[in-house]
């Protein structure tokens, strides 16, 4: 593999945006990204759009091909990939692997969503039997995906003693985060006690500690050593880049089951954690060496477990690290300066590009207002549903 | 008078034995492991048999995590008299964890770790009458 770098990346605020087709918001990501590279359309030499479920793509997921039909046809390979909430960090693995191979020197991915409005609808041609999870799930329990996190999190106050304050101070940190970043749907800042005040959602969970959904896009051009050179940009590399699925044996309360086979000593949500040790490995790094994680936070859980599942310290410590202020930016690790998905709102697809995209412009000290002070070294993590996982790791 | 007419939210589920109701999972004739509900083939990439045959689960577990369910979910979902309910874990051993409703217990009583059998009740009525029945936890010892 030759080395890969970020050339620039671009994001479509995060909001709901009723005015605009989800092929426009992929556009004006589109456009961002290539004005922070230096480079027009004409020098891409290849597109990866994550595949949405809910707008566009023909039907058929073809994202990458109705962006190229709207404004730039010219021939390239258009490859668009599935992953639901991880799509995004599979399309950039494929850019990944287009650039590292040779094959071609500069290739954007791409993810842009708008999101639905309430509960996600079953997708057609589900079965109504006991084979669909996602039918069982519903029909037999009720179990919401909040009920899944706080299952988790139940469970976290049982064995590590994590109180409510805590979990309500996890919300609070990536609200205070995100007020400095334009791109974040939610900014003002909350207290401990607005996020305990908040209607309680799935015990101990309450409505400020779970992830609303909001619509949003964002892409990241990688290329060549020749090209980073070009654009006079500081070379941030991708150092690391890997995705992967689910282990037999994982414990994770894994949406949309409604049991778990669990063996000893197999990962929690072993998607992600392989796919971050996968990328540590390629990095030749290790956590002692991350400066900034971005995380899928989908409720006020996450930001306490997975930096322990990822080995950045013992389990039960994030609790610790965070009442500290160890994860704040500045502190030793800081997690989501972007605000994460709490200040964001998910937007599925797009959701790993934009945080592939917050560890470049805090590498090169362009993250005005949530800066990480002397970052070099920035990782991402992302869950899908089907077991998805990946992980990104920039160096500069 | 007939008796009433009942059935499972979802076939293939439950089977009411003589001795009360059992969740019907599988168990892989290759390599011995208990799956939730029944599988076609087995997961286990050590496994090279792969042949899952039907198995009665144990009807007793322990609660390994829960929480309460405070607000209605889509409408996939039907419960008459509506009102918020508890959500468990429960470890059945055989390396199996299994969610459910709880039954029978308050949330201020709920215990990780306590013990918890199988029931059936009745989640709704159909139009036509019909009790329609999920499965659910209770503590160990409540009659119900
Ligand atoms: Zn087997």
């Amino acid at each position: 593999m030759r080395p890969v770098y970020a050339l620039g990346a671009g994001a479509h605020p995060w909001g709901k945006w009723p005015e605009k087709p989800q092929l426009q918001l992929a556009l004006e990501a589109m456009s961002a990204a290539l004005a922070d590279a230096g480079i027009v359309w004409a020098e891409v030499q290849g597109l990866v759009a994550a595949s949405s479920r809910f707008e566009g793509g023909m039907g058929w997921g073809l994202h990458a091909n109705e962006v190229v039909q709207a404004v730039a046809e010219q021939g390239i390979p258009c490859i668009n990939v599935g992953g639901a909430c991880a799509a995004g960090a599979i399309a950039l693995q494929t850019a990944h692997a287009l650039v590292a191979s040779g094959q071609y020197d500069v290739v954007a991915a791409l993810g842009a969503e708008r999101m639905p409005k309430g509960f996600i609808p079953r997708p057609p041609g589900s079965a109504d039997d006991r084979s669909d999870n996602d039918f069982l799930r519903w029909v037999a329990m009720g179990a919401t995906n909040p009920a899944y996190w706080a299952i988790e999190a139940r469970r976290r106050q049982h064995e590590h003693g994590t109180s409510e304050r805590t979990l309500a101070q996890a919300s609070a940190l990536m609200r205070r985060n995100a007020g400095g970043n334009r791109l974040a749907r939610y900014r003002d800042p909350i207290s401990e006690e607005d996020v305990l005040a908040s209607p309680m959602v799935a015990d101990p969970l309450h409505l400020l500690q779970i992830c609303p959904v909001s619509d949003g896009a964002a892409a990241v051009i990688l290329g060549s050593e020749d090209y980073v050179r070009r654009s006079g940009k500081a070379a941030v590399r991708v150092a690391g880049c890997a995705v992967g699925s689910g282990q037999f044996g994982d414990p994770a309360r894994r949406i949309p089951t409604i049991s778990s086979t669990v063996r000893d000593g197999v990962a929690h949500t072993s998607e992600v954690t392989g796919a971050v040790r996968a990328a540590f490995e390629l990095a030749g790094i290790g956590p002692e060496d991350v400066d900034l994680l971005e995380m899928a936070d989908n409720s006020a859980w996450h930001i306490l477990a997975w930096p322990e599942l990822f080995g950045f310290y013992e389990p039960g410590q994030g609790d610790w690290m965070l009442e500290q202020g160890k994860l704040a930016i500045g502190g030793e690790l800081a997690i989501n300066p972007s605000g994460g998905f709490l200040s964001f709102g998910e937007a599925t697809t797009a959701q790993a590009l934009l945080q592939v995209s917050e560890v470049l412009w805090q590498l090169r000290g362009e993250a005005h207002g949530h800066q990480v002070p002397e970052a070099k070294v920035g990782m991402t993590a992302v869950l899908g549903l089907g077991a998805n996982g990946g992980s990104v790791i920039l160096t500069r | 008078m007939g008796e009433a007419a009942e059935r499972f939210v979802v076939e293939g589920l439950v089977e009411q034995t003589s001795a009360g109701p059992r969740l019907i999972g599988s168990r892989c004739r290759g390599c011995g492991t208990f799956y939730f509900p029944q599988k076609a083939s087995c997961p286990n990439p050590a496994c090279t048999d792969k042949a899952p045959v039907a198995a009665l689960l144990p009807d007793q577990g322990t609660l390994y995590s829960y929480t309460l369910q405070r607000y209605q979910p889509p409408p996939l979902f039907r419960m008459d008299g509506w009102e918020p309910y508890l959500l468990g874990l429960v470890d059945l051993g055989e390396g199996l964890q299994v969610m459910g409703m709880l039954t029978g217990v308050k949330e201020q009583e709920v215990r990780i770790g306590m013990t918890l059998r199988l029931v059936t009740e009745p989640l709704y009525c159909d139009d036509d009458g019909t009790a329609v029945l999920t499965y659910k936890f209770t503590p160990a010892g409540t009659a119900l």
